[in-house]
This record gives structure tokens, sequence and C-alpha cells, in this order.
């Protein structure tokens, strides 16, 4: 039994503010050390498939460094191993991918050239644990054409899915994308999809104008739960979809607690990543660090509380970050002060600054206001904050922001720079 | 520059070293959190250019060929050149060990032939400094060389650990005295040699000495020519437990000598893949190195810890060195110890516990300085007691300590 994974890594992630804004949503920093693909890709070797095809469009730049060959999870390999597949020009053809099928349509050949029996479709923005063999034992115990990976989620978020509805022998009857009725049950698409490779091919090749076959959700999985065999497979386990700023945050400080059930130092199952070659963390005599998680190459002379340090953050004396997640390389001078904010790499934060400043979380966002509105700051890479000014809650500094660019000093809650 | 051809001596046994070195050679043992010693010497040389290596093993190599594999994180994974891994294998009547430094080079002249090469730089596996390798290859050039010694200063009373060389006005070597009792000049040889190759080759087939630093050099210099390198920057020798200790410790200071943050002289080393450290929420971290991979709950104040170290809750790591994966249980307490790698501390142990400070009583000249080893995969029972100056081997069980799991100060279990 052949399985190739195919990741999508290709899509805008707008929800992830200036987060995204450079870089694709699957690598963008998480956990300190990690990019967010990492997991679904240390699944896949886990999982003992060493066939993936990466899918990437937007602002692959950063992606396609950070996989290179594959080398940190063993994906470096003579026969098999990763690939890249970028929109490419044809020669009666060229188009990006119009979406997720439409990319995976682009990309036949690629199932084709590695004789795929199986074809395992994942998104490269979850993080979760999970072994892929069970959803293909799944999938050839029900002889399906297509297994869907569900979970269930809280009856008022099912609008943000797609929502399963299943037979008493675990066979989809009905597929709805982000129902706004109650009625459909609370069974949840986790964007992972294991098709039989004939059955995709032939799916995915009978697309035309008044048949769109461009994504799964919205065109591929509807037509199929009517005409084939269709079943899906629960999973009960740690997930999140990590794209939005809220999302990100929250699962961000879940990590910080011990009681959480998803153990990053696992060793049965080990989160792989291209690990920078950085000196072990160094904290200072002064220096206060709890509830934290900080990495290699980190230098901490103030105080850190209940936040997650990317490598190589420098936290002088004085400064306080709390609640806050902190990526590569950035500066924080001293007696600057970080409260719930999402700082990107390189980022200098002058001395003195207040981050996060104000006791009113609630100003949203003014022109993102139905995604940061629970008082998380978000400051773009290479940003560098001027010494001693108080940015609010809810403020969006984009990347490379420079003294310049803070005429009046002081930015209040909900503005964006 | 030279073509030059890099032999690192990773073979000699290191007893001085105790425990540390039961199981591995010198160059293996861990050091500054996540490096190993060889890391520093390896790293120099990838950092001035020289992709040329082999390292000379002998001494329970097996950790160190495993840290080093193919040589990828110094980018030595070369299709030319690259890493070489240069192992004794028997003679037919039973010999092939190597007796010394010299010995080894030559029992690997065909390597060295082999190569196309203007200069042999022999290294030592086991010492910790920062070295462009550079400046003393092109005085090598410059003076028509046929060895160039590279020289550090050292205190007056600690002359006797290494060779001293007395050098003239024009950079040459007057005479060099290994290990000497007194001596007028503190300027030791750091063990760091370049060879013209022909030189070299010509040298080991002549005779059979089998040291370069007990034998070869004395007898050479005045007649060779022989230059020296002044190198000033930070050098130390690791080769006792106290050395080792402090040079640690030295990392923890404001601003260490030896800076491990410079990104224009990285350090290589293989990175094990493992998260960022988690610090509790009880935690208390003061004056700390921690590695990736470590996990915090309990109190870590000026020690040294590598990657995946577990400290319990209401445990305290105080003044102390601890390897990868030891396990320190609840409310142990750990003050002035070196502690190896997949140790388990019970809870509530004391170890380098109380003020007696009676020197080991199997090797009181290298275990004098109130700092307790436990060795390797040893395992310390809930509740001991452990005094200062112990030596605990490698693998120790439980059942070893007997009734009341107290080990007095100077023992060795």
């Amino acid at each position: 039994m052949r399985v190739v994974a195919m990741i999508m890594a290709g899509g805008e992630g707008t929800r992830l503010s200036v987060l995204s804004e450079k870089r694709a949503k699957p690598s963008v920093p998480f956990a300190g050390k990690f990019r967010i693909i990492d997991f679904t890709l240390s699944n896949c070797v886990n999982s003992g498939i060493f066939d993936v095809a990466v899918l990437t469009q937007y602002r692959p730049h950063s992606l396609n460094d950070h996989i290179a060959i594959g080398k940190p999870w063993d994906l470096d390999r003579a026969r098999g191993g990763v690939q890249l597949l970028q929109p490419y020009q044809g020669r009666n053809d060229e188009s990006w991918y119009r979406g997720t099928s439409d990319a995976i349509y682009q990309n036949l050949n690629f199932i084709r050239e590695r004789r795929a029996d199986l074809v395992l479709i994942l998104s490269g923005d979850h993080i979760y644990k999970m072994d892929y063999g069970a959803i293909v034992a799944t999938h050839l115990r029900n002889q399906s054409d297509l297994t869907v990976g569900v979970m269930p989620v809280p009856l008022d978020e099912t609008d943000r899915f797609g929502i399963m509805t299943t037979d008493e022998s675990n066979r989809i009857v009905e597929f709805t994308e982000k129902p706004k009725g109650r009625d459909k049950g609370n069974l949840a698409s986790m964007g992972i999809y294991v098709f039989t490779a004939d059955a995709l091919i032939a799916r995915l090749s009978e697309g035309s104008d008044d048949k769109p076959r461009i994504d799964f959700g919205k065109n591929v999985i509807p037509a199929m739960v009517a005409e084939d065999r269709v079943f899906a497979h629960h999973f009960s386990g740690y997930w999140v979809d990590v794209g939005t700023i809220q999302s990100y945050w929250e699962t961000s400080m879940q990590l910080l607690d011990p009681s959480l059930d998803f153990d990053l130092f696992d060793k049965e199952w080990v989160i792989r990543t291209r690990s920078e070659e950085r000196p072990p963390v160094k904290v200072g005599p002064q220096a206060r660090v709890s509830q934290s998680i900080v990495c290699n190459g980190c230098s901490i002379r103030g105080t850190v509380e209940r936040s997650v340090l990317s490598p190589g953050v420098y936290v002088s004396p004085g400064a306080i970050v709390r609640d806050s997640v902190v990526m590569n390389d950035t500066w924080i001078g001293p007696g600057a002060v970080l409260d719930r904010v999402i700082v990107d790499k390189q980022v200098v934060v002058g001395a003195g600054a207040r981050l996060g400043f104000g006791d009113d979380l609630t100003v949203p966002n003014v022109r993102e206001p139905d995604k940061l509105n629970t008082g998380i700051s978000v400051i773009g890479k290479s940003a560098h904050i001027p010494s001693g000014i108080s940015i609010g809650r809810n403020v969006v500094i984009n990347a490379d922001r420079d003294t310049e660019d803070f005429p009046g000093g002081d930015v209040a809650s909900g503005e964006t720079i | 520059m030279l073509r030059t051809l890099a032999l690192i001596l990773a073979g000699g046994d290191s007893p001085a070293l105790s425990t540390l070195t039961a199981e591995r050679t010198e160059a293996a043992v861990p050091f500054g959190g996540k490096f190993k010693i060889v890391d520093f010497t390896l790293s120099n040389c990838v950092n001035s250019g020289i992709y040329n290596v082999g390292v000379l093993t002998q001494y329970r190599p097996r950790s160190l060929h495993v840290h080093l594999g193919v040589g990828r994180p110094w980018d030595l994974d070369r299709a030319q050149g690259g890493l070489r891994l240069l192992h004794p294998s028997p003679t037919p009547d039973g010999g092939g060990w190597q007796h010394g430094t010299a010995d080894a080079v030559r029992y690997n002249r065909d390597f060295v032939e082999e190569h196309a090469v203007d200069a042999v730089l022999l290294l030592a596996g086991d010492h910790i400094y920062k070295m462009d390798y550079t400046p003393l290859l092109e005085l090598h050039q410059e003076r028509g060389a046929d060895v160039t010694m590279a020289v550090h200063s050292v205190s007056p009373h600690d002359v006797r650990r290494y060779g001293i060389v007395s050098v003239g006005s024009d950079g040459r070597v007057d005479r060099f005295i290994e290990k000497p009792r007194r001596s007028t000049s503190s300027l030791a040889s750091m063990g760091i040699y370049v060879f013209r190759k022909q030189y070299l080759l010509d040298l080991l087939a002549k005779n059979d000495d089998a040291d370069f630093g007990r034998h070869i050099l004395p007898k050479i210099v005045g007649k060779a020519n022989t230059y020296a390198y002044n190198f000033q920057g930070y050098w130390a020798d690791v080769g006792t437990v106290q050395a080792f200790y402090e040079a640690n410790m030295a990392l923890l200071a404001e601003t260490p000598a030896l800076d491990l943050y410079d990104p224009e002289w990285v350090i290589h080393t293989t990175s094990a893949d493992r998260p960022g450290v988690q610090v509790g929420s009880g935690a208390r971290v003061e004056n700390s190195l921690l590695s990736d991979g470590c996990q915090v709950h309990g109190s870590v104040v000026r020690s040294v810890l590598s990657p995946g170290v577990y400290v319990s809750p209401g445990a305290v790591v105080r003044d102390s060195v601890i390897f990868g994966d030891a396990w320190i249980g609840p409310d142990a307490v750990i003050e002035r110890c070196i502690v190896d790698e997949d140790v388990k501390i019970g809870a509530g142990a004391l170890l380098g516990d109380g003020e007696d400070n009676t020197p080991n009583h199997g090797a009181p000249d290298r275990l004098n300085t109130g700092l307790t080893l436990v060795g390797i995969h040893a395992q310390i029972p809930d509740g001991a007691h452990i005094g200062r100056n112990v030596a605990i081997r490698p693998r120790t069980t439980e059942s070893a300590f007997g009734k009341g799991n107290c080990v007095k100060s100077g023992s060795t279990v």
C-alpha cells in the first residue's frame, strides 16, 4: 500500500494579520523553536509516510527555506522524500492554484509518478499529533473512496467548520460547509482526507465550468458524498487550527499549562524541526523566569512570565515579558514592558517602551475589528519600537516600521501603524 | 593559504577526569550545556576554512563516533575531504594499539601521504578555545618553518602540567621541556603543531618515538626550523575535574571570556530534536545555562544544564553541572556536583552534602576540591546522603548503596 501525503500550504492566511504578511501561515513560528507545519510533517514521518508533497503558493520563500531538502524529517531520500510543488506554467494553460482541489488537480502527475494507491491530503496549519496509520486503516476497512478525519466541536462553533452527518456505520450521508443552522450535528472535518488515488484522479478530472472541482470542501466532497463511498474517521486528541491571532495566542498559552494533553517532550512522537545552531539559554543573576518556554540562544536578564520565547530573544535587565509570544532574535530593551503581545522576529523594542499598555482590552482594532478584539497587540517583523513610548491594546504594528512611523509617540488602543 | 590537513588527536585516556571519562573519550565529554569538548576544535577548523579533518580515536570512541557521524553539523560531510574517523585495527600478532600522539600519527602515515597538502595541523581534541588557525599557518609559511607550535602563557604554578617553551626574539623556539617542575618561562605549548608535511613524514619514518610532547619535540627543537605562535585568546585545558568544572562555571559570568553567542564564530554541534526549555510556574532559575529540552520545576542556581534535564518540584540544583537527560527527583538537593547523562536522582536525596571535605580516598590528588561526581546511568536512591569528593561509578544501581543510603565524603561507590 503506497501512501503519499500532500500538505496544503499555499493559502494566504489573512486572519493571522502581520504574522503571515511576509510568510505563508504554515511557516509561522510556534511553540518557540517550531514552525506550524512541523507538526504535520512530523506526523507524516512518525506515521511512516516518507512520500510527501508540500503545495505552496502564497509567499513560499520562508517555507522553502525551512523545508529545503527535508533533512530534519529524514525526508532527504533517494526515493520518495519531500517535494515542494509550486504553481507552474504549461504550454496550453497556466494558472495559479485556485483552491485546494485545484492545486491537487494541477499536480496529478505527482500522484501518478509516485504510483500512489492512497492519497492523504493534509493541512499545513494545524497543531496536533496523529498517527495517520489509523485513518488509513479505517479507509481500507470500509473500502472507502474517501475517508474524512472528524472530531466533535462545540455546537455553537459549528458555523466555522465543514460539518459531517453520518449514519450508524460512520458513512457520511451529508456534508454542510459552515452551516448556519445547528441541526447538522457537531462532527467537524479536520481537513484531513484519505482518497483512493483512482477515485481522486477520476473526480478531479471530471471538473468543468458547470461542475467545478476547485475546492475540497465546496465542490469535491459534496459530490463524492452523493455518489461514492465516503466514511468518517473519528479522532479524539488535541487538535487546533491556529489560523487566527486569537487561537494562535490561546494555543501558545495553553502549552504552558502542564495539564494540557499535548506533550512536546513525548519521546515516542518527536516533533522535528530545523534546529538553529544556538548556544543554551542564559539566565542572568537578576532574572526571573516562570511558567514559560524559552529556547536556545535566548539571554534573559529581566522577567519572563507565562510567555513563549523563540531562539535568540534578548530580554534586558528590568524588562518584563508577560503573557506574550516573542519570536526569534527580538531584542527587548531595559525596562520595557510587554503584556499580551505577539512580537514577530527581529523586532527591536526600545528601552522603557510599553507594549500592550492600558487596562481596557475591549477597544477593537479599527481596521480589523473581527480579528483583534481581545486585547492582543501584534508587532510585525523587524519593526523598531522607539524608546519610552506606550502602545495600547489590539494594536497592529506592521513589519519594518521605524521611529519615523511613530510621529506622535504613543499609539492608542485599536490603532494600526 | 597553505593547503592543510588537520588531525585531531582524540584517542588518549584521561584518567584525571575520573568517572566523566569512564565510558567515553575526553573529546566526547559534554561541555557548556549542549556542546561536546571536541566541538570547539572542530568548529575552529571549519571556521578557519579547513575542511580536511581526520579524527584519531582509540580510547572508548563510541560516543565520539555517534556525535561526529558524517560530520554534518560542521559541513564536513563532503565529497572531497571532509571528516574521516581513524581508528586503530589489530595487526596479525594482536598488536596495533597506539602508544602516544606521534605513534598515532605514524600509524596513519598513509592517510597523511595521500593528501595533497602542504601542512599538517595537529590538534588536541580536549581543549576549550576559539582560535583562527589562519595566522598560525601564515606564520608557518612566512618563516618557511618545519614546525610551528602555538603557545599560550600559563600561570607559573601550572607549568608542571604543560610542555614549556622558551622563545627567542625572532620567534624561534630555543627550548622545549615537557612538564618541568620549575621553569623561567611560562609559555606553554598548546598541543597545536603545524608540520611541513614532508618533514613530518620523514621524522616519523626516522624514529619510533611514541609522543610528540614527551619525546619528539624536545629533541628536534634547536635542530629543526621551529617557531612559536603566541595565542592570546581564551584557552582552557579541561583535563582535570576542577578545571572542567571551572571552565563550565566561567560561562555564567556576565561577559564570559569564552563568548558562545558570537555569530562570527559559531560553535557547531549536533543539535538534538528537542523543544524549548519549559520553566514551570513554581520554578526559580538564576544565573544558569539551560539547554533545549530541559524541564525545570524546581530551583536552579549557578548551574549548567545539558539538554533534557528534568528538575522536579522542590528540587534544588546549585553550583553544579548536569549532563543530558538526568532526572532529579522532588526535593533532592544537589550542590557542587557533576552529574553525568541519564542519571536518576531519587526524591529527597542530598548530594554534595555537609562540610566534610575529605579528599577522595581512591584518587586524593584528583578529587579534593569538594566536587562530587555521579557517573553515567547511575541511580541514586530516594533520601540518600552523599558527601563531597565522592565518585559514584557509572551504572551504579540503588542496591549498591546499602542500608541507610549514606555515603561519606571521600568515598567511591
